[in-house]
């Protein structure tokens, strides 16, 4: 890999003054996190930024809470490993545990950020599958102000999103699950690449007092050029009892509504195999709340 | 651009500027002459570079040394106490887990952060935790049973 070139390097103390300098900058700018992303790519070259903006210095950003009324609150600087080891997060939200867990080396998760997963935006990011089915929203801030920005709307094409340019993602909001609700993120890693994700399926399903499917969310991760929402398998599911033809019916679905770009037959086969294994597991849980 | 930063190493302050641009795998190599943490891959694949900051095993590869200021770091220097070796260290011997050597003090010192956290792993725990951490030489096994064998002795300490 080839050395970093050289940058003019800010610190900020609160998000106002991240803002107010990306603002400023007339060159290309980058934000810093927990860097496994951003400094590979620049080391790769595919990056060069004249400024970068450090906002681990800004206090308050790696909260993490939970309450039943507010759910998850998941501040930008919290890393992959907080939400594995978060007992709220195994206990309510098991699904985003499980898309920590994806990022299967220890070392990247104790710097690697949620918010940055998101915002560096690969069509394999493994937390944007789980936060897609679990409904989340996404606070963007920028000189304008705040804005609220669904996740499974956030990305725009492979490595872009939504966010301005000097806009920054201050929180991802995960509203709690409704009662009788169960979640699960299963994924295939590839074994070409180091540690990135072949397909990767996350569900959301949600059983009323006869067993039957009042709601399912259901995301995709690596079989399009965005993360996406498998909402033709989510109508198999609701209103129908889950059975296992229904729950075949939706895997296939799912399937059909994949696009993937590379591997195309064995990744849409996966997709069927991942998402009846992630709505099992997520009726499984459900059944047990 | 230059700026000055202070951080603890193995218990030694040091204050040094250090250029923005350099990644702290490069600074404990060359500035402070700490050759243990290994450079392989510079991108967080392999983990020969690991050390132990603020308590977590990281890839120094991917850190700036300016995001270390005020951080306190364990390099694989930091383990023997003069003569004496870390039971970690005494336990790869013992296991025939060090070959080339290598992948061993990145190795270790993920170990170390591991049963700092979780003092009785399981073996698949063990490997979980160890999972970016690659070896050409030994085939894991051997590392595995090393950690597996020096748990009990730094359960105590």
């Amino acid at each position: 890999m080839r050395k970093l070139r050289k940058f003019e390097y800010a610190a900020p103390r609160s998000l106002a003054e991240a803002v107010a300098l990306l603002r400023e900058q007339t060159g290309e700018t980058s934000l810093l996190a927990g860097g496994t992303d951003l400094l590979v790519t620049m080391k790769q070259g595919k990056l060069t930024p004249q400024y970068v903006i450090d906002i681990k210095d800004i206090p308050g950003l790696d909260s993490l809470t939970y309450d039943p009324q507010g759910g998850l609150r998941i501040g930008p600087l919290v890393t992959m490993q907080q939400l594995v080891t978060c007992l709220s997060v195994q206990q309510h939200f098991p699904l985003l545990s499980e898309g920590a867990l994806a990022t299967a080396v220890p070392q990247i998760r104790n710097r690697a950020t949620v918010a940055g997963n998101l915002c560096n935006a690969s069509p394999a990011a493994d937390m944007a599958p789980p936060l897609i089915a679990a409904g989340a929203s996404l606070k963007l801030i920028g000189p304008q102000g705040e804005r609220m920005v669904p996740v499974e709307g956030f990305f725009t094409a492979p490595f872009a999103t939504v966010l301005e340019e000097d806009e920054i993602l201050a929180e991802i909001a995960v509203p709690s699950l409704p009662r009788g609700s169960g979640s699960c993120y299963q994924w295939l890693p590839k074994t070409t690449v180091v540690d990135e994700t072949l397909v990767g399926a996350a569900v959301v399903i949600t059983l009323d007092r006869d067993g039957a499917c009042q709601d399912a969310r259901i995301g995709l991760g690596s079989v399009a050029p965005t993360p996406l929402r498998a909402r033709q398998a989510e109508e198999v599911l609701r209103g129908h009892r889950v059975v296992n033809g229904t729950v075949e019916e939706a895997a296939r679905v799912a399937a059909g509504e994949s696009v993937p770009r590379s591997r195309a037959e064995y990744r849409r086969e996966m997709v069927q195999v991942m998402v009846e294994e992630a709505l099992r597991r997520a009726v499984e849980r459900a059944q047990q709340a | 651009m230059k700026q000055p930063i202070t951080f603890t190493v193995n218990g030694e302050v040091h204050q040094l500027e250090v250029e923005t641009h350099k990644t702290l795998l490069d600074t404990l190599r060359e500035d402070l002459c700490l050759t243990g943490a290994k450079e392989g891959c510079d991108a967080g694949d392999c983990g020969v570079c690991t050390i132990i900051l603020d308590g977590r095993a990281v890839n120094p590869c991917l850190i700036l040394a300016v995001e270390a200021r005020g951080k306190e770091i364990t390099t694989i220097e930091g383990l023997a106490q003069g003569e004496q070796l870390h039971p970690l260290q005494e336990a790869f011997i013992q296991h025939g887990a060090v070959q080339c050597g290598f992948c061993s003090p990145g190795m270790i010192l993920t170990a170390k952060a591991l049963l700092a956290d979780n003092p009785q792993p399981t073996a698949q725990e063990v490997k979980q935790a160890m999972a970016g951490n690659l070896c050409r030489c030994t085939g894991y096994e051997s590392i595995v049973q090393a950690i597996l064998g020096a748990a009990p002795q730094l359960a105590g300490r």
